[in-house]
């Protein structure tokens, strides 16, 4: 039996791109923040935990100095996209098996080294060294769902729309204007189907939480926090042959355990932070995540159901079409959402009453799986 | 000195030696597959280890030059121009990224495509006897 995990603060900065700042500029103030907020000293904190991806040598390390917090383990850790959601897995992991009380997770990254373009992938890959890029493959996954289903490109442009709506109403977010269908479909073409709007900007971005043991946050008298109620890692699995690019196995076998770990379906959930790389994903995923049946997922957006009013609030902060995608950072910030969300600190965004958050991402283009890697948090408020 | 046994080395695989996905073969030019002596997976490209089994004795196959296009996008970004990509699924079952050539034949999921090589390019195109129209 694991132990009960409680993320207990939760800081970030601003997505965009910040150029005058390095990863350790990028990081240290919401590390800072986060300490404050969740009422420790240096001294208590056990283990650091560091999502990035294109951070190069002991990122961890370099932001850690810069505020005097050594000698503790300190975990690097690359999964794509999942990096950051990955490094709270294994702090959950490490509390919830009882060998740490107290951790810091970092999730950092600074697009902007890389001077714009798509997101550099592996040179090793040999469908990278074909042509491949991201957008490409979600291209390929929406013209797919647009031949299965009766969605069309208006109802791809909806989720962007849906996403910039929402990110107005978030100060963290890198896109904050609202927009059309129109001015969506009509925006230039990156990967058809999918124009700029309904692809994740490029960006900088750091968030940091502090995850703690029950034993811990009673003897720091913290405030409640959130439960990690569950997590959920998985990899990719190769296939040589067909794979279905609209039922990606790798989001439909994470979002199982996670249910089955916290006890709860879809139908508890009050807002989900879901891995919206581009705005066919969300589809895909609310299919994957059981809001609706396969090939019903564009039901939900035509009919307003994943906004606030509606049955669940997907993307809150604005998602990462919006919020911005700065890889190694988003998993980190997706719980810094459900955080503020479930201790009614969202501000504007605040969805009423909200008690069951999950937040979903997923990593990576490698020739032969859906996705490298995928974590599922699920978070009950306390 | 007692006799003692010594583990062996393993050894490198030269992956980074075979990089070009087409080669020629009794049939002709044909996209180079890799089929498994000891359960016959099928797989693209040149591989050492089979990634079902993991027997190391795996042979080097032509694979068929026609199949059905899974899915496709047109690029618009970067330095090529559009260019339309898809996903291959070989008569054998074998998926493959593929560069997509567009002719009068406007490209939809399902249609049946085959192998183009142009000097070093290769390429699947809509089959002969796919229409116009759906
Ligand atoms: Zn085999």
């Amino acid at each position: 039996m694991s132990d009960n995990v409680f993320v207990i603060s939760a800081a970030m900065i601003p997505f965009g791109k910040h150029r005058t700042s390095s990863y350790v500029g990028l990081a240290v103030s919401p590390l800072i923040d986060a300490i404050r907020d969740a009422g420790i000293e240096k001294s208590d904190i056990d283990a650091v935990y560091v999502g990035h991806s294109y951070g190069g040598m002991m990122t961890g390390q370099r932001i850690c100095k810069e505020i005097g917090l050594g000698t503790i383990p300190t975990v690097n850790v690359d999964n794509a996209c999942s990096s950051g959601a990955t490094a709270i897995h294994e702090a959950w992991q490490a509390i919830s098996q009882g060998l740490i009380d107290i951790a810091v997770v970092i999730g950092v990254e600074k697009l902007t080294q890389f001077g714009g373009g798509t997101l550099p992938l592996s040179p090793e890959d040999r469908e990278v060294k074909q042509g491949i890029i991201m957008p490409a493959v979600y291209a390929m996954r929406a013209t797919r769902y647009l031949h299965e289903t009766d969605a069309t490109p208006e109802d791809l442009a909806l989720v962007s729309v849906k996403a910039r709506k929402h990110g107005a109403l978030n100060p963290f977010a890198q896109f904050r204007q609202e927009t059309t269908v129109e001015e969506v479909l009509n925006a230039r073409r990156v990967a058809d189907p999918l124009t700029l709007p309904m692809c994740c900007p490029t960006g900088d971005g750091a968030a940091v939480v502090v995850l703690a043991s029950e034993r811990a946050r009673k003897r720091l008298d913290s405030k409640p926090g959130i439960r990690v109620a569950a997590s959920v890692l998985h990899s990719g699995h190769v296939a040589e042959g067909f794979r279905d690019m609209i039922k990606p196995e790798i989001s439909y076998d994470s979002a199982r355990d996670a249910y089955a770990m916290a006890g709860i379906g879809p139908k508890d959930l009050d807002m989900i932070e879901l891995h919206d790389a581009f705005s066919i994903a969300e589809l895909i995923y609310y299919e994957a995540f059981g809001l609706a049946e396969p090939g019903h997922g564009v039901d939900l957006i035509r009919d307003g159901k994943t906004t606030f009013g509606g049955d669940v609030v997907v993307n809150p902060s604005g998602g990462l079409l919006s919020k911005g995608h700065p890889v190694g950072a988003s998993g980190v910030a997706q719980v810094a959402e459900a955080f503020w969300q479930l201790t009614d600190q969202a501000g504007a965004r605040q969805i009423d009453k909200a008690r069951w958050a999950m937040t979903h991402v997923t990593g990576g283009g490698t020739a032969g799986l859906d996705h490298g890697a995928c974590t599922i948090h699920i978070f009950e408020a306390a | 000195m007692t006799a003692t046994t010594e583990a062996p080395a393993s050894q490198p695989i030269a992956d980074m030696e075979a990089d070009s996905l087409i080669g020629t073969f009794a049939e002709g030019q044909r996209l180079v597959g890799s089929q498994c002596n000891a359960c016959g997976c099928t797989m693209i490209g040149s591989r050492v280890v089979c990634s079902s089994c993991i027997s190391r004795d795996v042979s080097r196959v032509a694979l068929p030059s026609t199949g059905v296009l899974y899915s496709f996008t047109r690029i618009h970004v970067g330095t090529a121009g559009i260019r339309p990509l898809g996903y291959v699924d070989l008569d054998n079952g074998v998926r493959t990224l593929a560069d997509i050539r567009e002719g009068d034949v406007p490209l939809r999921p399902d249609m049946r495509v085959e192998l183009g090589i142009d000097d070093d390019d290769w390429f699947f195109a809509p089959a002969a006897g796919e229409k116009r129209e759906a």
